[in-house]
């Protein structure tokens, strides 16, 4: 009679390395899994949504522009905050998290979110919702929306790819990047073309930033301890590699730069702009599930 | 997260005897609503010493009550056809119905042959029963002796050679270090106080006690896994090696050393019996005595003269008795060792000359000879050196010398049964106070002990090897074998027919034994017995009751019964080997049979009755237990229930206080301290120079001559019968080569109990998360040479060509020259839906040839060559 | 009021898995679910390797990286150093869950609720009494309790935790080998107060500042 292990092979040793190996479990660097698996999507997605949405509402505040404002806090808070509350085991006590605002991340977010909430209706609906205090007092709002997501995660000492100090930047430099793309691209399709164009020497600034506080998080985090070298290890293993590739490398960086090259000098149109967008939708989403999925605890055995 | 108090009506405690193993824990379980919700120790018990605790397999031993996959009734086998992979085509059908097959088909065999029908124990499930009863009752059928007991495991699970010198030396089935005043282990293949053993977590209790008074534990096992990943001191060994480091050991002591107990040696070992050239004792032809030159009067005497001095015993010197040559043989002995050097057994075992050395160096300084001790205003020689062995380093076809090469050295510094020595289960056990159930050994003929009770047939004295064999055992050829092999080797018609062995086996009546597999290759095993008609009591269809079972019988799980008896006569190897209270628990039931499953001890009264031997078998009892008022004893004619049998023989084992007993579940009384440190008070002396070998091998040729018996071609080593603990190399090295290079051998977990808590789903879940209990170890290195990684299938395969398949787990303690698989994976039965698919079979690895058995206590050859490839 | 503690005597413990499976059936665990582990590893090359045995639990810390983490204050730290989760207050957001460094935390959801100890063979009485007598709240986390029920029975009955078994927690009393003793560490004359000191007690992972009550000792 033959042995079939394949059962127990599926248990013990996932072949794709999926599964955290039970009996590896916080002996070797273990994956974070809570924020990132199964029902844990819904939490990268709702992060993504709030802060891409308070990015073009930052962003349209520059160009005084209403429909970027009622669109970025329609997605901060009807895409970002539903998804966030259907995440929750009991949505229904979604309230009680604004009990906590002196020690939890999130409870501030809420706060913060509320506020914005509340705040960002006025703007809206005010005739003269454009004055200087208004914009500045939104402007801080929206910097706080978009790195509420990677703050929450990087007050998490426990996972130390998460604790790397280009966290924050990176999320800021993220939200306001895909904020000023979707409005660019708004801009564009309503048929102002020329503002449209205007803004690209923004999207050159904001790109290479974008870049480039990803290459210092991944650098940083490398450098920071042996266990941020697992993370970064973790990116780019068999599990993670495709994503890594396809979705960081490649629409997160390698097509909007060449993308942003063709229209250098602002030579832009629509389509074009309409690929960068959803390249870097995709490759932000990618950015962001890569971070989550690759957090790893430190191993509670002391094996040296 | 409170508990909901008012959902509860009924909220009981019941206190019983674990028996997810062999050792009988103490357990008491929680009973919610009817429920059995959670198992724990009795704090009570003296067992647990300061607290009371249980170990995770005993702790989720609860799941055997809720396995849905139970049977529930009797099940029948309606497809003749038998074998792996055959499907039995199960019927249901009423118990009556099921008794009157088995009781008929009794009859019909027992008016030919009682011997044809084989009776099984249970080691393969637990010992959730009576020990020793089963052995009886067959003999009640008209049995003899115990050839015909096979057990599931035997030689494999079951230490012969262990319990063939633990019974000489210690008069006890199981030996431990005495934890309580050593300060230097040796362990060899043994895991005592780290998981398993007899009496596991008495031992682990103490042993952790030891530990934190700082002795040293070194092991020698392949793997630095239980026992070794806990040593002071690990050191990898080769399996079946043991014998060269303890030769090399006993070497260093006598002859490079010098230093011995040599007071020990002249009183209570045979070492001072003077032997003739032929290597035989010189008797006193009147009293048929060894004999011993009295160095102070210059005179030979009779071995037990009450004028003889201990100190005046020669061990050394010639002399002349009756006109012959004779000298003390402790003087070849000693002259034996001495080409058993330290470099000599390095070459073989692995172990490093350094390491070797300094074991025999800190041996002899940690056992303080000349030390004594005063406890309890008793003053004993005080030896703080134990030397161990179990079921790993014996389980080779040279187990015997295996076992006496590692007794040797604590022989020598006088380290046997004295405080911080080796101890065996008291020999002695007094009766509880105001009852009359006592069990003392005596001093036997040569001055050997005799043990008061003794598993399948006592130590000593030996019985001659005679013919014709009238069982499937031949124990009548083979007298040392504890528990016969030759069920299970593929010769056993050979063996049958030159033995004249008569009672070719048609029935099996069995208690949940999966000696299918658990045993040797799989295809002898179901070769040698699917024709029998083979009723098992069990709680599931397991892999041999999917082989080769005809009818299944549902038997209740040790949580359902009532067993009054459950470790009441196990003495010499259950409760505390150290100066602790006796204790002995009840198996109460906690919740009602699951189904219609019955207590086998209540199916085998049923079937005595209905065959007509119960009057037999219930002498027996009366007899085994030594029940002398008539009261209490049963009676010709009456059909008691094992229950019923209880009320009056616990009455007469515990007096007056047997209520108090039965409430609290169990019992317990003092030891006193001269029955644990006996060995200067009993008048009795080890047989170190095994003198019996050489009359065996004597009339071991004569019958092999009569029978003309293929000794050379069956691979029958008669040099084993050796009186000096000798090297043999283990059948297992012999077969390495090229191709063939790697030692597979197999231990046990500390989660598992060979292969029925593969069933347990608390147990198959922590052990998911154990990286080597599903898996087979490899070294490290080795691994990454034959560029073998982590989750790897492989295929093992023999020179017999039967192959295993698994999963590859690495590890760097463990040897680099081996395979470790543990216990009895690779599980397949189709009722046991948990077990199914985990770990690998080391078992069927096994080749069941005579030649792979240890010629004198039988045990079967446990490592294996093989090699190992990646599965395609 | 005590601060209730823990010591794991690392050299006692033979790694039998007593704790965690005494500690599932005291709480009546779903398959997969543990409070109590045993950590099992080796550190060095052939032959001078070494195995490491873990056993692990909540370590209740007093700077609980948790309770910090918890929006809604349904962790909480009880007076007595017990973190505890008040399930009508947990909103299930797991941000406690992501935070301990141990690990020590279950997300009790319907995927968990279903699992079965006999797949597909049903739910047996065992689980089932188990969730009527101890229901966990779905959408909520769930984590050792050092047996809160166990201890505040206990006291109420006069019993001592620590001494007497039935104010002790369940993976204390299971240990076979007494690897595990319990009590308080504000007492500075406590068993564990006495064994930390003599044997240089250590805290696990203590470069994440929690200052967890269970203690080590080798």
């Amino acid at each position: 009679m033959s042995n079939d292990n394949h059962e127990l092979i599926q248990t013990m040793f996932p072949p794709d390395g999926s599964g955290v190996k039970p009996y590896e479990w916080m002996i070797n660097p273990t994956r974070q899994r809570q924020w990132i698996d199964k029902q844990g999507l819904f939490l990268w997605l709702a992060f993504f949504f709030s802060e891409i949405g308070a990015g073009l509402y930052f962003v349209s505040l520059f160009y005084e522009y209403k429909l970027g404002l009622v669109l970025g806090w329609l997605i901060t808070l009807i895409l970002g905050g539903l998804i966030h509350v259907a995440y929750l085991g009991n949505p229904f006590r979604a309230w009680r998290m604004i009990m906590k605002p002196n020690t939890s991340e999130l409870s501030r977010g809420i706060w913060i979110i509320g506020i914005f909430a509340a705040l960002g209706l006025l703007q809206m609906v005010t005739s003269g919702g454009f004055n200087m205090v208004f914009n500045v007092i939104m402007g801080i709002l929206c910097l706080l929306i978009i790195s509420h997501g990677f703050a929450t995660m990087n007050v998490i000492r426990a996972l130390p790819a998460w604790s790397s100090t280009m966290v924050l930047p990176f999320s800021i430099i993220s939200g306001v990047w895909v904020g000023q793309q979707v409005l660019q691209f708004m801009l564009a399709v309503s048929g102002a073309t020329a503002l449209a164009s205007g803004m690209e020497v923004w999207a050159e600034i904001f790109f290479f930033a974008y870049f480039l506080c990803l290459v210092l998080y991944v650098w940083g985090t490398w450098h920071a301890n042996e266990i941020g070298q697992a993370s970064i290890k973790m990116m780019v293993s068999e599990e993670l590699k495709k994503i890594t590739l396809i979705g960081v490398v490649g629409l997160a960086i390698v097509l909007p730069l060449i993308l942003t090259l063709i229209m250098w000098g602002g030579d832009t149109n629509a389509f074009l702009i309409f690929l960068r967008l959803a390249a870097i939708f995709a490759g932000d989403l990618a950015v962001r599930y890569i971070i989550m999925k690759s957090a790893v605890y430190k191993p509670l055995l002391e094996r040296n | 997260m409170t508990y909901k108090t008012d959902e509860i009506w009924e909220d009981k405690w019941v206190n019983t005897t674990c028996g997810v193993c062999y050792c009988g824990c103490a357990a008491k379980v929680r009973v919610v609503n009817g429920v059995p919700v959670k198992v724990e120790g009795i704090t009570d018990s003296t067992m647990g010493g300061d607290g009371a605790g249980l170990c995770g397999k005993g702790t989720a031993g609860l799941m055997y009550y809720h396995d849905p996959s139970r049977i529930k009734k009797p099940m029948l086998r309606t497809n003749p056809e038998k074998g792996i992979g055959v499907d039995p085509k199960w019927k249901e059908i009423e118990w009556d119905e099921a008794l009157d097959i088995i009781s008929t088909k009794m009859k019909k065999i027992m008016d030919d042959d009682p011997n044809k029908i084989l009776f099984t124990n249970q080691t393969m499930r637990a010992s959730d029963g009576p020990h020793n009863h089963p052995y009886f009752y067959a003999q009640a059928f008209g049995v003899k002796n115990n050839g015909n007991f096979i057990i599931g495991g035997g030689s494999l699970h079951c230490g012969n050679a262990c319990h063939m010198l633990g019974g000489l030396i210690h008069g006890a089935w199981s030996i431990a270090p005495d934890w309580r005043y050593t300060k230097y282990v040796l362990k060899w293949g043994s895991s005592k106080g780290t998981g398993s053993g007899h009496s596991a977590m008495t031992n682990a209790r103490l042993r952790a006690d030891a530990v934190r008074r700082g002795i040293k534990e070194i092991v020698f096992d392949p793997m630095g896994n239980f026992a070794g990943g806990k040593a002071t001191e690990w050191v990898a060994i080769l399996p079946g090696t043991d014998t060269a480091v303890g030769l090399a050991i006993a070497n260093y002591i006598c002859n490079i050393h010098g230093e011995m107990d040599i007071l020990y040696l002249k009183a209570k070992t045979n070492f001072p019996y003077l032997i003739k050239d032929d290597g035989t004792y010189a008797r006193n032809e009147e009293t048929d005595n060894p004999l011993i030159f009295d160095s102070r009067e210059g005179k030979i005497k009779d071995f037990d003269d009450k004028t003889l001095a201990w100190e005046d015993c020669a061990l050394d010197g010639e002399y002349e008795y009756k006109g012959e040559k004779v000298r003390p043989c402790f003087v070849p002995f000693k002259e034996h060792l001495k080409q058993y050097t330290i470099e000599w057994a390095s070459e073989i075992s692995t172990v490093p000359v350094a390491t070797i050395l300094q074991v025999c160096k800190d041996w002899v300084d940690n056992a303080q000879i000349g030390a004594t001790i005063t406890l309890e205003g008793k003053t004993y020689p005080y030896r703080p050196v134990s030397s161990v062995t179990f079921r790993g380093s014996q389980g080779h076809s040279n187990g015997i010398h295996q076992v006496a090469a590692i007794d040797l050295m604590s022989q020598l510094v006088g380290a046997e049964d004295v405080p911080g020595g080796t101890l065996g289960w008291p020999a002695i056990r007094r009766a509880y106070p105001g009852g009359n159930y006592e069990q003392t050994c005596t001093a036997g003929k040569d001055g050997v002990i005799v043990p008061s009770v003794f598993y399948s047939h006592d130590p000593w004295p030996v019985h001659a090897p005679s013919l014709p064999a009238t069982n499937m055992g031949c124990v009548d050829v083979w007298t040392h074998c504890t528990l016969s092999h030759i069920p299970y080797v593929d010769e056993m018609e050979y063996i049958h027919e030159k033995f004249g062995m008569k009672s070719k086996p048609e029935m099996i009546f069995g208690i949940s034994a999966n000696f299918i597999i658990s045993n040797s290759d799989w295809d002898t095993a179901i070769k040698n017995f699917k024709d029998c008609f083979v009723v098992q009591n069990d709680l599931w269809i397991n892999e041999t009751d999917q082989a080769i079972g005809d009818l299944i019988l549902p038997d209740v799980s040790y949580l359902e019964k009532d067993c009054w008896s459950s470790e009441i006569d196990a003495f010499f190897f259950s409760g505390s080997p150290s100066h602790e209270d006796w204790y002995v628990h009840m198996q109460q039931p906690v919740a009602k049979p699951v189904g219609e499953s019955r207590f086998f001890m209540d199916v085998y009264i049923d079937v005595a009755n209905r065959c007509g031997v119960l009057d037999k078998f219930n002498a027996k009892l009366n007899d085994y237990y030594g029940v002398e008022d008539p009261e209490l004893q049963i009676k010709p004619g009456e059909v008691l229930t094992w229950k019923e049998i209880g009320e009056r023989f616990l009455k007469w084992v515990y007096g007056n206080d047997i209520e108090k007993i039965k409430k609290q579940g169990y019992a317990t009384w003092n030891k006193p301290i001269e029955d644990v440190y006996w060995r200067w008070d009993i008048d009795t002396r080890c047989p170190v120079y095994m003198e019996y070998l050489l009359h065996d091998r004597a009339r071991m040729e004569e019958i092999f001559e009569e029978t003309d018996f293929d000794v050379e071609g069956l691979g029958f080593d008669l040099d084993q019968y050796s009186p000096l603990p000798s090297w043999f190399w283990p059948e297992s090295h012999k077969d390495l080569d090229s191709e063939f290079d790697l030692l597979a051998f197999s231990y046990r977990d500390i989660l598992h109990t060979n292969n029925t808590t593969f069933q347990n789903p608390y147990i198959d879940e922590v052990s998911k998360m154990c990286p080597y209990t599903f898996t087979i170890t490899l070294n490290k290195s080795m691994a990454d040479e034959r560029r073998l990684k982590d989750g790897d299938i492989i295929v093992i395969e023999t020179k017999a060509g039967v192959t295993e398949k698994g999963i590859v787990k690495t590890m760097e303690a463990q040897s680099p020259k081996v395979i470790g698989i543990a216990g009895q994976g690779g599980l397949w039965a189709d009722g046991r839906p948990i077990a199914k698919g985990k770990g690998a079979n080391f078992c069927k690895l096994l080749p069941s040839k005579l030649k792979y058995f240890d010629p004198v206590a039988g045990n079967m050859e446990t490592a294996v060559a093989v090699k190992i490839y990646k599965e395609e | 009021m005590p601060r209730w503690g823990m010591v794991i005597d690392v050299k006692r413990c033979i790694a039998c898995w007593g704790c965690s499976i005494a500690c599932k059936e005291e709480h009546f665990l779903p398959p997969n679910v543990f409070w109590n582990r045993v950590l099992i590893g080796e550190r060095g090359k052939f032959p001078s390797s070494s195995k490491l045995i873990l056993p692990i639990l909540c370590n209740h810390c007093s700077d609980a990286a948790c309770v910090e983490a918890c929006p809604t204050g349904a962790t909480y730290i009880r007076e007595d150093g017990i973190v505890a989760v008040d399930d009508e207050k947990c909103v299930g957001c797991r941000a406690c869950l992501v935070s301990c460094p141990y690990q020590q935390r279950t997300y009790y959801d319907n995927e968990v609720k279903d699992r079965e100890y006999f797949p597909g063979q049903g739910k047996t009485e065992l689980e089932l009494i188990g969730e009527k007598l101890y229901p966990f709240k779905l959408g909520t986390v769930i984590k050792c309790n050092f047996c809160t029920e166990r201890l505040e029975d206990g006291m109420k009955k006069g019993l001592e935790p620590g001494v007497d078994e039935d104010a002790s927690p369940a993976c204390v009393n299971i240990c076979p080998v007494s690897a595990r003793v319990f009590g308080d560490l504000d007492d500075p004359n406590s068993k564990i107060n006495r064994l930390i000191m003599e044997h240089k007690g250590k805290q696990l992972r203590p470069e994440f500042g929690t200052e967890p009550a269970v203690y080590y000792i080798d």
